[in-house]
């Protein structure tokens, strides 16, 4: 009786086995690039929406300030997104026509909802909370990325744990001035742009942002004539410090804006409950 | 019709058997493999399936009713199993954002609201702060201003959130079983109102329960004037035939008392008894510190409470000899006029009758005798007499002098019945009450309700009433409708909705209104209308102003009930003669948690552990020991009750400390269109309720045949049963019990021991300390926020409101009888009872038991994954998406505080369910443990505000949610690294101990021993009763 396998069937098992190695592994990293891919994260993806309204149009082109539609900010955990009276408030009188604004028009005549599809989207055991980021010196655009040069909206970095911790383990490489919240192109002090800062008046009781004064011009070369009449006295200038990189400025808001420590921003129960 | 009703409640479980299982397997018999999910799809639209499904799986609405086989389990598990599993390698759906279209401007998504409101409960309106998110209800608690509660509630008032979105409310109006709408029925209504009226309203009646709001009473005022021969009854089940319903409300104040006598008042276990916030506080707040002096509670009572537990004395009679002994303490105090029947006490009886006389004069103007409401009226009578006769009035008892009356509740009921019977009632309107269910069983009051031409429900549900009416229309919850009610001081709150009606629901105000000229006038404008003048009057003329304070307040100023010494005026006082010593007692008392059956359907209290016996989802007659060894049956038998031919079927269960010779009925079980919670649960004891005897009657038990299964959330008593069953006999403690006093689980001294030694909590070889350095590691340094709590047992009642309150917080769910009876209920925090002394006169220790978050925590330790783990601030904190399911954790855990989701527990489907829910929490998902988390979402919305403000979080701002219930205030909570905050004072206090603290487990939540203070001449050897059993 002949034999059932002939000799090349050894290199073939064992090439086999090798096979079944790699394809476990390939499978391994597939799934976990899978699970870090945008097709997961959502990361760049813009979702159909009812109106294709433009941030960058709103923001860049007519300057209107985040606040005026995300009103919570810096109360709430929600930012906020704006009620159809928000839009109405300019549209009634401008683009009153405009085939693009008919769903805001009917959601005005009709009192229903314009369903937007959310685009920052964390999982509902997350506690994410708005105020307290922009109160201690996280802006806008250090998650949600350039938003005035958005035309249509995206999520910018991946929202996933990963990503979270990365900052709260390290707050300094992203902190800010709280009154550069909203400046969508800050950059952070460079040698080129460097940032003056100086603290008065720290006590309890009193939020950290309104002891803490940064300037982005040199302080004492600020053109102040116009404001130096006769019967009005300045402010003693106090203690500017220069900062340079972003990792001093960083550390010298931790302390001034009493940022917790690592150890406390990545406990568990600060965003699961 | 007695036994029918043991048998019909037998039926229908069967019936509801046979809706479940079966009829899915038929459906998916031959689908296999893939083809099998398809077919749940399609299946998953039939409401055979919906329901075999709810009971499947049961949740915060359903009640898992049979048990089911291991492979019909199975196939449905796998069933979700891979559902779940299919949902996980998809990508998430698309949320959509609903955006207001006008934003109402005060609201802040994200941020709270607080809207003060009251609840209306029968025995006085509770004032209210309810939480709203989003105008949504999502959280009910006492109004932290006013003065009667101080912001505590109770059971029932916590549940009344899930009363609001049970999903079994009625939703439509029905015209003889058909959907109809509401015009329909007022169409009718108004037609028959106009005819009526040419003749004054004959043939129109009205039955309701208690009309606890002025307004309410006024517009029938004036609709008596339009329709002088309409009718109307007002009847109460649990207040029927009270001093309380007839109009006598006095009002004590036990700040000022240091002897208290309970006369059969059950004052320290809930909202039952009038006045229980306030009462339960003042009574609570002389205990709290020992060395500036205690009140002394005594209390004499025919079955079991919270209160006579709590009572350094207690005397077990049973109810018939309670009038008799007040009658005999009435004489002995020195009330003229009373002649106490003649008796023959025993010499314990007399010994405690003479101490407490003594007591009581030697106390005079500084002590109290608090009369029960479930007793014969000479008892409230003889109260006040004995409180006149020492002087208490005006000190600790105040008479209000414009309390409502309501009548004779019972007369009216039996008036009403026989003109049904005499066919004089054309129309008959009933609102928000439940009689053919509750009304006293001679009355029958289901055969003459179809006798009146029209019928008229008006109800939450379509009950056993609303099924029989002709008309049934939707009843708006009070968290949705304006109203106004009373609180026990008098104080009137307006009631004010905070959701629109979610089934479109009307009022009494709106049918009762229908009858006046105006008729469309809403429940608002007449609310406006009873106060204008009282408001216009407190607040210089500027009613509007007014109107809007109180509103913001939560209630009206100077409304209380003006005090009144006027003597009642002195009749004799007829004081029935006890029945026979053979004689067995029956004794018809509300539930405690879902008092006269109006909370047959929230889970929530289905599911709580009553007092005393621990007993959930079931009612039982309750019986003493000795009294269950002479009825030859065994806990869990069934018992055949018998009175006056009238028969019902009960489960037996031993109450420590049951007067012998008698049983406890509570009422509001045994429902049977309560809805999906309450349906089939217990026994219907109003079946053996007649009206001439309405708390407590004479009858027969004999054992029948079968066995009902109850579900006892302690293991304490029952091991004390099989031990004396084991032949020991001589045994006065469980196991338990024995290693509670070994371990120091439980620490108390009498106040003469505490005075010579104010340490005694932590000395003695069985009081084990926790020694700090006693350990191989370093001690990690808490430098900020350090949690702790403290829970004062000398304080605490036992009232299980913490429990409500951490329910409607905390989005815990309810797994139905069968899950508890494996011991799977959820609860994150029970209330353990230890009993001390004899068993047949047991005292009770209190012991709230939560995750005690030690800083040595033993769960950390063995948790494979890291789910569980401790804050920098010393929170032992659950991530419930780490959690694999191993239960190590559980298992390791010294006192058994953590609860694990063996099934899916949760309801993820009912949207009005989703409505309740704390935004704050997560829903835990099947597979997951869960424990107290110190309310951590509290804590993190704290923490966020005062870092905003650059602060520490002051002292008092984080208050978790059993201690905002508490109406004793036994419980603190804050930080302890503030050495200025209460409750580092608390726990620095020499009576604070740790449990099992021998473990060094070194606890954050901390004990504070209690002290009692006995009366010396009782504290003698107490008296040997004959053993339980044997």
């Amino acid at each position: 009786m002949a034999q059932i396998f002939d000799r090349s069937s050894n290199a073939l098992a064992r090439m086999s086995l090798v096979l079944t190695g790699l394809i476990v592994i390939s499978l391994g990293v597939t799934l976990d690039q899978l699970q870090r891919s945008p097709w997961v994260t959502r990361q760049g993806q813009r979702p159909d929406q009812p109106v294709p309204f433009s941030h960058k149009h709103h923001v860049q082109g007519l300057g209107l300030q985040c606040q005026y539609c995300h009103t919570s900010v810096e109360k709430s955990s929600y930012a906020g997104i704006p009620p159809t009276k928000t839009c109405i408030n300019c549209h009634s009188q401008i683009w009153t026509n405009a085939n693009l604004l008919e769903p805001v028009r009917k959601s005005w005549a009709t009192n229903e909802s314009i369903v937007w599809t959310k685009v920052h989207d964390l999982p509902d055991y997350v506690y994410f909370n708005h105020s307290i980021h922009v109160n201690k010196g996280l802006g806008c655009s250090s998650c949600h990325g350039r938003v005035d040069l958005m035309p249509l909206m995206y999520q910018q970095n991946t929202l996933q744990m990963e990503w979270c911790l990365n900052c709260h383990r390290d707050p300094a490489k992203n902190l800010r001035p709280v009154s550069q919240a909203y400046n969508m192109a800050w950059e952070g002090p460079s040698k080129e742009k460097p940032v003056w800062c100086s603290v008065s008046d720290e006590k309890t009781g009193k939020p950290t942002a309104q002891s803490v004064d940064c300037q982005t011009s040199e302080p004492g070369k600020v053109e102040v004539a116009s404001l130096s009449m006769a019967g009005i006295t300045l402010p003693t200038m106090a203690n500017y410090t220069k900062f340079t990189s972003q990792r001093e400025l960083g550390n010298y808001l931790i302390d001034h804006y009493k940022i917790r420590k690592p150890n406390e921003l990545s406990s568990c129960e600060v965003c699961h409950r | 019709m007695s036994s029918e009703g043991g048998n019909g409640m037998m039926r229908k479980n069967e019936e509801q058997k046979a809706l479940t299982l079966d009829q899915v397997r038929t459906k998916l018999e031959g689908v296999k493999g893939k083809r099998y999910w398809r077919s749940i799809d399609e299946l998953a639209g039939t409401p055979e399936f919906e329901a075999a499904v709810a009971k499947e799986f049961p949740d915060a609405a359903a009640e898992w009713v049979d048990p089911v086989s291991r492979r019909g389990f199975l196939k449905l598990m796998s069933a979700s199993l891979a559902l779940a599993g299919l949902a996980g390698c998809t990508k998430q759906p698309d949320e959509p954002i609903y955006p207001y279209v006008k934003q109402p401007e005060d609201l802040v998504l994200g941020k709270a609201n607080y809207f003060a409101t009251a609840h209306p409960f029968a025995t006085g309106g509770v004032p209210l702060l309810v939480k709203s998110d989003a105008y949504r209800p999502i959280k009910v608690d006492g109004n932290p201003d006013h003065a009667y509660n101080l912001g505590s509630s109770d059971v029932f008032t916590q549940a009344t959130l899930l009363d609001l979105y049970d999903p079994d409310r009625s939703q439509h109006a029905t015209v003889r079983g058909t959907t109809t709408e509401y015009v329909e029925f007022l169409e009718a209504y108004r037609e028959r109102l106009n005819a009526g009226k040419a003749n004054g309203g004959e043939g129109l009646y009205f039955l309701s329960t208690s009309f606890t709001s002025p307004t309410l009473q006024r517009q029938w005022a004036e609709a008596q004037k339009a329709y002088p021969k309409a009718k109307l009854v007002q009847y109460d089940p649990a207040l029927a035939g009270t001093a309380f319903a007839a109009g006598l409300n006095p009002q004590f104040s036990l700040d000022k008392a240091d002897v208290i006598l309970a006369l059969d008042a059950d004052f320290l276990s809930g909202a039952g008894y009038p006045g229980f916030h306030k009462l339960t506080r003042e009574y609570a707040a002389r205990r709290k510190n020992p060395a500036k002096g205690m009140n002394r509670l005594y209390s004499v009572e025919s079955t079991p409470s919270t209160t006579g537990l709590k009572a350094e004395h207690r005397l077990g009679l049973r109810a018939s000899e309670i009038p008799a002994f007040a009658a005999a303490l009435a004489t002995a105090v020195g009330v003229p006029g009373v002649s106490a029947p003649n008796y023959s006490w025993s010499a314990e009886q007399t010994k405690f009758l003479s101490a407490l006389t003594k007591d009581l004069k030697a106390n005079a103007g500084k002590s109290v005798v608090i009369p029960g409401i479930y007793q014969d009226p000479s008892v409230a009578a003889l109260a006040l007499a004995i409180n006149k006769a020492l002087g208490n009035i005006d000190a600790t008892v105040s008479l209000a002098g414009e309390a409502s009356t309501s009548g004779d509740q019972i007369a009216g009921l039996k008036g009403l019945v026989a003109d049904l019977n005499a066919g004089k009632v054309d129309w008959l309107v009933m609102l928000n009450s439940n009689p053919v269910y509750d009304a006293p069983a001679d009355l029958d009051f289901k055969t003459a309700l179809g006798k009146a031409k029209v019928s008229v429900h008006l109800g939450s549900h379509i009950d056993e009433t609303g099924a029989e009416a002709i008309w049934h229309v939707p009843a708006a919850h009070y968290l949705e409708s304006w109203s106004d009610v009373r609180a026990y001081d008098g104080t009137v709150s307006v009631i004010q909705p905070m959701i629109e009606p979610l089934y479109g629901g009307h009022t009494a105000h709106d049918l009762i209104q229908a009858m006046l000229d105006e008729p469309q006038t809403s429940a608002y404008e007449a609310v406006r209308s009873t106060w204008k003048s009282t408001i216009s009057k407190g607040s210089g003329a500027d009613f509007e102003l007014g109107w809007r304070k109180a509103l913001h307040a939560g209630w009206i100023e100077d409304t209380k009930y003006a005090a009144s010494s006027a003597a009642t005026a002195a009749t004799a006082i007829k004081v029935p003669t006890p029945s026979s010593k053979d004689a067995f007692e029956l004794i018809f008392r509300p539930d405690p948690n879902i008092y006269d059956g109006r909370y047959s359907n929230v889970g929530w209290l289905q599911e709580l552990p009553k007092p005393v016996t621990n007993l959930a989802w079931d009612n039982a007659a309750l019986v003493s020991g000795a009294t269950l060894t002479k009825l030859g049956v065994d806990e869990g038998d069934i018992l055949e009750i018998t009175v006056g031919g009238r028969k019902v079927k009960t489960p037996v269960l031993v109450a420590p400390g049951h007067p012998d010779n008698s049983a406890t009925l509570h009422l509001g079980y045994g429902r049977e269109a309560a809805g999906r919670v309450g349906s089939g649960a217990g026994f219907n004891a109003y079946l053996v309720r007649t009206s001439d005897a309405p708390f407590y009657t004479t009858g027969t038990a004999v054992k029948v045949e079968g066995k009902w299964g109850i579900a006892v959330t302690k293991s304490h008593f029952q091991d004390l049963r099989s031990k004396v069953e084991g032949g020991d006999g001589s045994g006065t403690h469980s196991l338990e019990a024995n290693e509670a006093e070994t371990r120091g689980v439980i620490r108390s001294a009498t106040l003469e021991e505490f005075k010579a030694n104010p340490g005694f909590a932590n000395e003695g070889e069985e009081h084990p300390k926790v020694e700090r350095d006693n350990t191989l590691f370093a001690n990690w340094e808490y430098k900020d926020n350090a949690w702790g709590m403290s829970i004062d047992l000398n304080s605490c009642t036992g009232c299980n409101a913490c429990i409500v309150g951490c329910y409607a917080e905390n989005n815990i769910a309810v797994v139905g009888k069968q899950q508890v009876r494996i011991g799977r209920n959820m609860q994150w925090l029970r209330i353990d009872t230890y009993f001390e002394g004899d068993l047949a006169a047991p005292k009770a220790h209190f012991q709230p038991m939560a995750c005690q978050h030690c800083e040595n925590a033993p769960c950390e330790q063995v948790c494979p994954v890291g789910a569980t783990v401790h804050t920098p601030e010393g929170i032992n904190t659950m991530v419930y998406n780490r959690c694999v399911g191993t239960r190590y954790c559980a298992n390791n855990c010294p006192y058994k505080v953590r609860r694990f989701n063996f099934l899916l527990f949760s309801d993820f489907e009912t949207e009005s369910l989703k409505l309740m829910r704390n935004p704050d929490v997560s829903v835990r998902s099947r597979g997951v443990m869960e424990k107290c988390s110190y309310c951590v979402q509290r804590i993190s919305e704290a923490k966020i505000e005062a870092d905003k403000e650059n602060r520490a979080i002051r002292d008092g701002e984080v208050v978790t949610a059993c201690q905002q219930a508490c109406p004793a205030s036994a419980i603190t909570f804050g930080n302890i690294n503030d050495k200025t905050s209460k409750v580092a004072t608390l726990l620095a206090d020499e009576r604070t101990y740790s449990v099992l603290a021998d473990l060094n487990t070194r606890p954050r939540t901390q004990y504070t021993a209690a002290v009692l203070n006995p009366n010396p001449e009782l504290a003698e050897a107490p008296v040997e009763h004959a053993p339980a059993k044997g």
